[in-house]
């Protein structure tokens, strides 16, 4: 009984954590993530941006060139 | 363990075959459209394992040990490494926009055969190989796009030429789908009360994604869907109280001008505020619809009512004029080839992937799905009665515009149609009449509401349905529409910048508002002259898109194949070049039909002809003569984009010949402009 239920919150957390990466909301961390990388290389790494300042990057990125197709 | 393998996969193939069977010689017995989908899932599976395996390994020779674009450039902006299931969704996200629903059910007017067939195998032997080529190619050279590989690989004016085809395709691509949008909303206060709604409900998303909780798209994105599943609900109220009724009561030549100031609001107004959260709204409602209408179509098991070959094959079709061949081919582009997909497997994806091993899965793979999202469609569109199915895909010049006078004409052509029946479907339905309604979304509708209704709620829940799966269709087209105008807006900016400095700058607020006009202004003319068509439109519009899309294909699988040859992969150049040969010939036949056709219902230049005899003759009156003046220009303009379109890619493949005479010659190796391998620092299975 504590294996299925351990299986299934295993599950769930593994379907979550694609929803956050597909529809975007991990992209915030995962860009933290890059610069933490780069910084570990030895990088001259930037200043990363605020959250707010990256949602609004990405999305002028994201719509500047095609994105969606017919 | 080999021996399981070898069987399950030989099982695989063989209910393939027999599926493939059973939708090619049935005839007489109404056929259970579990067939298709046995017929389409094995034939994806089969290819999967063997066809893209063997490009992968053979062909493209892909590289664990080679370091990805995202892995070297990681900025966590436009090069982020990402898991490839990830990936996958989106890309598959970002390639299936409302063609692969429209195009099959347009297709469905020659039967379900041609269509189903044209779906499994153009997706796998030319759209996945594209996609995953390109994407391939694209990887190697950090993530360059089409226009630029291209004018590195084939020529400096095949780059020119790819760039002004993407743009000629958008414009159409626009109008085309605008058309859809107002041949399923016109005269449909639910359905217009449901789409107008959504407007605001971005906005709240857009705002509190902005200033309250920034970046939580799937917060964000729960409110949104509630309150449009809500808004669906609402939607028969408002219907029912007559004087909201006459507010959300739109003419058709009304709901045109209302989306062209809508799409020229969308490109011009910030981002943050309509443009990206209707995007997530849509992407939410697309995957929600898209995987019901699976598990329904698996539920249901409806039976196909549409014969497997119409009497329309012969080019005489109520939906659109033209023979199977190349007609067929042209109107489903997306769900078998789609070029413009060309231009998303050399975008954002090539710098997302972690492995260049993963671009098999997400290049092929994201195909198959998409082809597998047109077979559904065209599962929906031939479970309707065929009847039904005419009398809602017919324009009004042909079958009339009472039901009497469709039935009349319907029922005259073999499809039996009882007046009655048009009459009950729009009250259960709950609209005012089903009539006339071309496009291919209302009639998908009716189709996905039948499925859903016959799953879950029965005939009481019909209009529920097909409502929601309205407001799919229309909030997915307008999230393409706002897009691709704010996109088609910076590549007219991009072009302005070589004429005059200020116009060019992005940030410019006269330069938006001027760029924003004149693209807006471009799609705009040719979705309110498909309005204006006596044929509907779509018999002009759709085919002209069709040619765009798969031209577009022809030059990606041109610089495929300009690729492959510099890479030395002689012995395979057919796995590219097989695709584009068909491609070319089936575009440029139908450019010549649509052209030069002495059918007026086909060719722009014998129905302007014939228009202009008409007024030579005196048999229009006066107060006609400017609309029938301004029918004529759109069908010789029609002609002169069509022509343009052609030769320009006729331009493209001589060049390309060129380059592959000099380098089958050459006795030196060719310049390959493929980023120098660098090897991964990550370790195996990361």
């Amino acid at each position: 009984m504590r294996r299925s239920l351990n299986s299934a919150k295993y599950g769930a957390r593994k379907v979550w954590w694609a929803l956050r990466q597909i529809f975007g909301d991990a992209a915030y961390e995962n860009y933290l993530q890059s610069v933490r990388r780069t910084a570990a290389h030895g990088a001259n790494a930037a200043t990363p941006l605020s959250r707010d300042e990256f949602y609004l990057d990405s999305l002028s990125r994201r719509y500047s060139k095609i994105s969606r197709c017919c | 363990m080999k021996i399981f393998r070898v069987l399950v996969w030989a099982a695989v193939a063989l209910a393939g075959a027999a599926g493939l069977s059973a939708i090619a010689f049935e005839r007489g017995e109404p056929l259970n459209a579990t067939w298709i989908i046995i017929a389409a899932a094995c034939t994806y599976l089969v290819a999967y394992r063997f066809y893209s395996a063997f490009i992968s390994a053979k062909v493209l020779a892909l590289d664990a040990s080679r370091a990805t674009p995202a892995e070297r450039l990681d900025d966590g902006r436009d090069y982020v490494p990402t898991n490839k299931w990830v990936l996958l969704g989106h890309h598959f996200a970002a390639i299936a926009g409302p063609g692969p629903l429209v195009g099959p059910t347009l297709a469905a007017q020659f039967g379900y055969l041609p269509g189903t067939l044209w779906l499994i195998v153009g997706a796998v032997l030319g759209g996945c190989v594209q996609d995953f080529v390109i994407l391939f190619c694209s990887m190697r050279r950090d993530g360059k796009s089409l226009g630029q590989m291209a004018r590195e690989e084939v020529s400096r004016r095949g780059g020119f030429i790819a760039q002004i085809a993407v743009l000629a395709i958008m414009i159409i691509l626009l109008a085309v789908v605008g058309l859809v949008v107002v041949n399923a909303l016109k005269a449909s206060p639910w359905g217009m009360f449901t789409l107008a709604m959504t407007v605001p409900i971005a906005m709240l998303m857009g705002l509190y994604l902005r200033y309250w909780r920034p970046g939580r798209v799937l917060e964000a994105s729960a409110i949104g869907v509630s309150l449009v599943l809500l808004d669906v609900v609402a939607g028969q109220w408002v219907a029912g109280a007559p004087s909201w009724a006459r507010i959300f009561s739109l003419s058709a030549p009304a709901l045109a001008v209302a989306l062209i100031i809508y799409g020229f609001a969308a490109s011009a107004l910030p981002v943050w505020l309509l443009l990206a959260p209707r995007d997530y709204l849509s992407a939410f409602i697309k995957a929600g619809a898209v995987f019901a209408l699976a598990g329904g179509i698996l539920l249901v098991r409806p039976v196909v009512q549409m014969p497997a070959l119409s009497r329309f094959v012969d080019g005489t079709g109520p939906v659109f004029a033209g023979k199977i061949f190349p007609f067929c081919f042209i109107t489903i582009a997306c769900g078998a080839v789609s070029g413009f997909h060309a231009l998303i497997s050399s975008g954002t994806t090539p710098k997302m992937i972690m492995r260049e091993t993963h671009a098999r899965l997400v290049g092929y793979g994201a195909m198959l799905m998409e082809s597998f999202v047109g077979v559904m469609a065209m599962v929906a569109a031939c479970a309707l009665q065929p009847g039904v199915y005419f009398a809602m895909n017919s324009p009004p010049a042909i079958v009339g515009g009472t039901v009497e006078s469709a039935a009349q004409t319907i029922s005259g052509w073999g499809y039996s149609l009882a007046p009655q029946t048009m009459t009950d479907l729009a009250h259960m339905v709950g609209e005012q009449t089903l009539l006339n309604r071309t496009g291919g979304a209302p009639s998908l509708a009716v189709g996905m509401a039948q499925i859903f209704s016959h799953t879950i709620g029965g005939p009481h829940l019909m209009a529920l349905w097909y409502h929601f799966a309205i407001m799919f269709e229309a909030l997915f087209i307008l999230t393409v529409l706002d897009a691709g105008t704010r996109v088609g807006r910076f590549m007219v900016q991009d072009m302005l910048g070589h004429i005059s400095k200020p116009l060019g700058r992005t940030g410019s607020y006269g330069g938006i508002l001027f760029s924003s006009a004149l693209i807006t202004g471009a799609w705009g003319y040719f979705l309110y002259q498909g309005v204006q068509d006596p044929l509907g439109g779509i018999n002009s519009l759709w085919p002209l898109f069709g040619i765009a899309n798969q031209l577009l294909a022809a030059v990606a699988l041109v610089v495929a194949t300009t690729i492959l040859l510099k890479m030395g992969k002689r012995k395979y150049l057919w796995v590219t070049l097989g695709p584009a040969v068909a491609l070319v010939t089936v575009t440029m036949t139908a450019s010549y039909e649509k052209i030069f056709s002495a059918d007026p219902r086909l060719g722009f230049l014998s129905a302007a002809n014939q228009m202009a005899a008409r007024i030579a003759s005196g048999a229009v009156p006066a107060e006609k003569l400017a609309e029938m003046g301004r029918l004529i220009f759109n069908q010789r303009l029609d002609a002169a984009v069509t022509a343009a379109l052609a030769l320009m890619v006729l331009v493209l493949v001589v060049e390309a010949l060129f380059e592959w005479v000099r380098i089958w010659n050459s006795a030196t190796s060719p310049v390959l402009h493929e980023a120098p391998y660098v090897k991964t620092q990550w370790a195996e299975g990361d």
